[in-house]
């Protein structure tokens, strides 16, 4: 039976254990291996790493998050290089305007100029950096509310479920972006105000879906063990239930920042948002609709820096939810 | 003459990101017709993987039958086309779970899934089908069964629901009835009920079956052959009488030795195999049970030892089955693990 | 005196009607009316079917399930009256060890934050004591103490259960609910928890209430033991006499139930197969709550409740008819 070809895998032993049995006859009792030798191996293993690890092999989300670096990357330093280069993307220059205007892309301008002779690269930089922050603040105080809410109804139950459940169906049952625009309305528009309509809107989900983990977080028994040992509320909530309930929140909040530009395009684009001159996509969208024809860039551009950023946040919340999937046993 | 059903070898590997998993590693039995075959082993053990191959139902990916084949009456199973594996499944051989509340489809009446399998195999009108329903939930023992054939899963109790998953598997008088874990979800008594049923239908329609189950109580009941399963391998195999009263593995003492028991009194401390099951991404070399056998040997790390017969349908994968004094309560132990 | 009594237990869990605004209708009748004693150093065993009501009372116990009604007396103070820090004095003393190895242990704290949480929660010792105490309780329970940094999905079920224990272990407690600690265990792994738990029984003085379905564990481990059936204690006694001679016909039935595994003997042995399934709790039976299913039942059976009488020295059974094994196996033929 044994292989010639290969070592024999008890070669590595040594020749005699501890009794001074010579362990090369076959026949001499096998020394008793330590106990770490066909259980733990290597480095421990945190659930975070793990899934880590996992995100890392899911190449659509890794492509995802090359993405959203680089646009980060490009925005933040934006004040450095882009107007220089390529000109400011709010003032326009009346000396130059009238040969500038809707060029199309070259090397000086890329993705071309608007109809008031500014850069569209430019503007798409700085429009960056308001559906980045929209996304980044909106979900911020999504989650903030939702947390809370979802954690009333979840851990106590009972009336505050109630309660708050039926507050996040009435949430959910107005048409959104009505609901939106009808906020903005009243607080009047600005891109503050966007940031608040659109966070104030997205909660009733994240306390939903942050409600029905902690319920299922709830039913586990280490929960009880930590009643039966006199923990308190507060411990049970911050050390038991939170860390285990949060991975759907940090997937639901990745794609949600995603819907949340979707959502400020769709606003600034019916004039509700961002107001004219800070460059927003949607705003650029809006403005080009009437050029279409004579001058696509103004509309390819902005529509493909809506379109990429928001997949590339829908793939990587997809691979988080996959990556973070702790319900496995091994 | 050609076997009823004949497993030679099988080998079923599942290609994870951790690493190959041999979940079955060499496993072989015969079945004829009114046979039962126990097989007994722990989680992971390689039971449940090994019906799901006879079944053809190894998701793939990850898994993969690599070696070995299946024969029924003479046919290859591995080598039988969609069609042929669909009009064998659920018809000449028919498979029972272990979850009764999950097996059951809760949007269909428990008659219509059950017509439902008569109707995939044989030319029956969705009436004939119904009564041929009515009658089986007759056989297996639900009382007023066409009222009950209306009913919807959510309205059987855990115990009725395995019942009419057995009358969903006989409907179409299988020759080999697999049944993994039927009765591991149900209480004592209902396990009772459910054993009894099998008992009787097999003496009424002569149906060979497979009995995959972790508890020897229930295998001391149902079966006629035992194979014991360790770590994707097979490490004893044998007539039922032979593996309880003339076992021949440690791993097969093990067990035995380790089981308490309600019906006679036993000494204070219970004798359990030490040390803890493997991992089956890394199958401890050799024996994959030398680590935690207490008549472990350097020749069990150095060569994996074949199931060996030592007598006529009796065989042991332990290099030293059939030495003198190699014998259940007499052997003496050459090292402690713990 | 007895370190735990129990009187009259009852648990109604109330079933939710309604959506918008919920009704309260009827009651899941878990626990009935159970009363038993546990006495120091001794392990009582608590067994029966699923949904008998043995997981609830255990929880109710240690005020995991806030009981309807019935004084719970833990060394003569009442459990169940307790306020907020009588409970967390209480807690010390009376600890829990769960079915399940997956879900008792949190997956994102590690093997030290486990043991030492009882610690952290009851403000007791610096962390360098707290290291030392949970080092010497994996030694206790058999695991390794330089794994004390690592996570629970790194374990075997059967290490987790011992972690698991280790953690009931922490704060010293004199009696531990055992809620079927070892059913999701592998045969193999199922006697080296059970030793493990008679030793600590031993080591350290220790009471257990041990609930358990499995007939076998049972008998192996209790001194006493409590058959329950649809709320209710239809039996108990000292295990010898309680397996050698059950007088109540559902214990009868449900040990003659249980294969044993040995072929010859098991194919001979004479059982009793209960017909049809356990009746809802929510409504239960009139009259004896078994008769439904029960061989020997008579008229009185569904009219009268069998009080829980002495059958035997040390050995109550309710029953109107309690008699010991064999019952008249023909009765059960013909009703079958």
């Amino acid at each position: 039976m044994t292989n010639p070809t290969s070592t024999p895998p008890g070669s590595n032993l040594d020749p005699h254990d501890s009794a001074g049995h010579d362990v090369r006859d076959m026949y001499s009792p096998l020394p008793v291996a330590p106990l770490e030798e066909h259980a733990l191996s290597g480095p421990t293993r945190t659930l975070w790493r793990d899934a880590w690890r996992r995100l890392r092999k899911n190449k659509l989300a890794m492509a995802g998050l090359a993405w959203v670096v680089l646009v980060i990357a490009v925005t933040l330093s934006a004040d450095l290089w882009v107007p220089d280069a390529f000109g400011d993307p709010e003032t326009i220059n009346t000396a130059t305007a009238a040969q500038n205007y809707l060029l199309p892309p070259s090397a000086e301008h890329p993705f071309g100029t608007d109809k008031l002779a500014r850069d569209v690269f430019s503007r798409v930089v700085y429009g960056a950096r308001i559906s980045l922050s929209v996304g980044v603040i909106a979900v911020f105080i999504s989650i903030t509310i939702g947390l809370i809410m979802g954690a009333l109804a979840g851990y106590y139950g009972g009336l505050a479920d109630v309660l708050v459940m039926r507050l996040a169906d009435v949430f959910l049952a107005f048409p959104y972006v009505l609901f939106a625009v009808a906020l903005i309305a009243v607080l009047g528009p600005g891109y503050i105000n966007v940031f608040i309509a659109i966070g104030v809107l997205g909660w009733p989900t994240i306390a939903r879906v942050f409600r029905s983990s902690i319920l299922s977080v709830k039913e586990n028994e280490y929960i009880d063990a930590a009643r039966a040992m006199g923990a308190s509320d507060a411990r049970i909530i911050f050390r038991h239930i939170l860390p285990n309930a949060i991975a759907p929140i940090i997937v639901y909040g990745t794609m949600a920042t995603g819907g949340a530009i979707l959502t400020e395009a769709a606003l600034s684009f019916l004039g509700m948002g961002v107001q004219p001159p800070t460059p927003s996509w949607g705003l650029m969208l809006s403005d080009a609709k009437a050029l279409m024809q004579r001058a696509p860039w103004m509309m390819i551009y902005p529509g493909a820096a809506i379109l990429t950023t928001v997949l590339s946040f829908v793939l990587m919340g997809d691979g988080l939810r996959d990556a973070l999937d702790v319900k496995m046993k091994d | 003459m050609t076997r009823l059903l004949e497993v030679i070898d099988l080998q079923t590997h599942f290609f994870t990101r951790d690493g190959v998993v041999k979940a079955v590693d060499g496993v072989s039995f015969t079945l004829d017709k009114g046979e039962t075959l126990g097989v007994v082993g722990e989680s992971g053990s390689g039971k449940s993987v090994t019906a799901m191959s006879i079944m053809r139902l190894i998701p793939d990916p990850p898994g993969k039958v690599v070696g070995g084949d299946i024969i029924f009456k003479g046919d290859s199973v591995l080598e039988m086309t969609a069609q042929q594996v669909r009009s064998l499944r659920g018809n000449r051989i028919a498979m029972i779970f272990q979850d009764p509340m999950t097996s059951l489809n809760p949007v269909y009446r428990v008659g219509e899934q059950i017509g439902e399998s008569v109707r995939l195999h044989k030319n029956a009108s969705k009436q004939e089908a119904f009564e041929r329903a009515v009658e089986l939930l007759d056989l297996v023992g639900i009382p007023h069964p066409r009222e009950r054939a209306r009913d919807y899963p959510h309205q059987f109790s855990g115990g009725m629901r395995q019942r009419a998953m057995i009358a969903m598997a006989i409907a179409n008088q299988p020759k080999v009835l697999i049944a993994d874990e039927p009765t591991t979800a149900l209480d004592v008594t209902i396990q009772a009920q459910i054993l009894d049923l099998m008992n009787e239908l097999q003496d009424r329609t002569g149906t060979a079956i497979i009995m995959i189950t972790h508890d020897l109580g229930v295998i001391a009941d149902m079966a006629d052959k035992v194979l014991v399963m360790y770590a994707g391998r097979p490490v004893e195999y044998g007539s039922a009488a032979d593996v309880f009263y003339n076992p021949k593995h440690p791993y097969t003492w093990g067990l035995l030795d380790s089981l308490p028991r309600h019906d006679v009194a036993m000494k204070d401390t219970l004798n359990p195999i030490q040390g803890q099951p493997p991992s089956m991404i890394r199958v401890p070399e050799g024996c994959s049970f030398h680590p935690r056998c207490p008549y472990a040997r350097v020749k069990c790390i150095k060569e994996e030892p074949v199931l060996r017969h030592t007598e006529a349908e009796h065989g042991s994968a332990c290099h030293f089955a059939g030495d003198d004094g190699f014998v259940r309560g007499e052997a003496t132990a050459c090292r402690e693990v713990s | 005196m007895a370190l735990l009594k129990v009187e009259n237990l009852v648990k109604h869990f109330p079933v939710e009607q309604g959506v918008i605004l919920s009704r309260v209708g009827a009651h899941v009748k878990a626990v009935d009316g159970v009363s038993f004693e546990v006495d120091q150093g001794e392990t009582l065993g608590l067994v029966g079917e699923s949904g008998c009501g043995k997981s609830t009372t255990g929880r109710c116990i240690i005020r995991l399930i806030e009981p309807t009604s019935g004084p719970i007396e833990f060394e003569g103070r009442n459990v169940v009256a307790m306020g907020r820090r009588g409970l967390r004095e209480f807690r010390r003393e009376v600890q829990i060890i769960f079915q399940d190895p997956y879900a008792s242990l949190n997956p994102r704290m590690t093997i030290g934050e486990i043991v030492s949480e009882p610690l952290g929660v009851n403000k007791m010792g610096t962390a360098a004591e707290q290291r030392k105490v949970v080092q010497d309780l994996l030694d206790v329970v058999g695991l390794n103490p330089e794994h004390i940094n690592r996570y629970p999905h790194e374990f075997s079920g059967g290490q987790r259960q011992r972690i698991g224990i280790a953690r009931a272990l922490t704060l010293r407690p004199k009696l531990i609910v055992c809620d079927e600690p070892v059913s999701a265990l592998d045969v193999s792994i199922q006697a080296q928890v059970v030793n493990l738990l008679q030793d600590l029984q031993d080591q350290f003085g220790l009471t257990y209430l041990f609930i358990a379905h499995d007939l076998s564990v049972i008998r192996h481990i209790s001194d006493r033991i409590a058959v329950m059936y649809l709320g209710k204690i239809v039996e108990v006694g000292d295990y010898k006499g309680l397996y050698d001679a059950p007088h109540h016909p559902y214990t009868q039935s449900l040990l003659s139930a249980v294969p044993v595994p040995d072929p010859e003997l098991q194919r001979k042995r004479e059982r009793i197969i209960l017909q049809g399934d356990v009746p809802s709790p929510i409504n239960p039976p009139e009259g004896c709550r078994f008769h439904t299913r029960c061989p020997i039942a008579q008229p009185v059976c569904s009219q009268k409740e069998p009080e829980l009488r002495d059958v035997a020295p040390g050995q109550k059974a309710a029953c109107h008819f309690a008699k010991p094994f064999p019952i008249d196996l023909k009765v059960a033929v013909q009703k079958g």
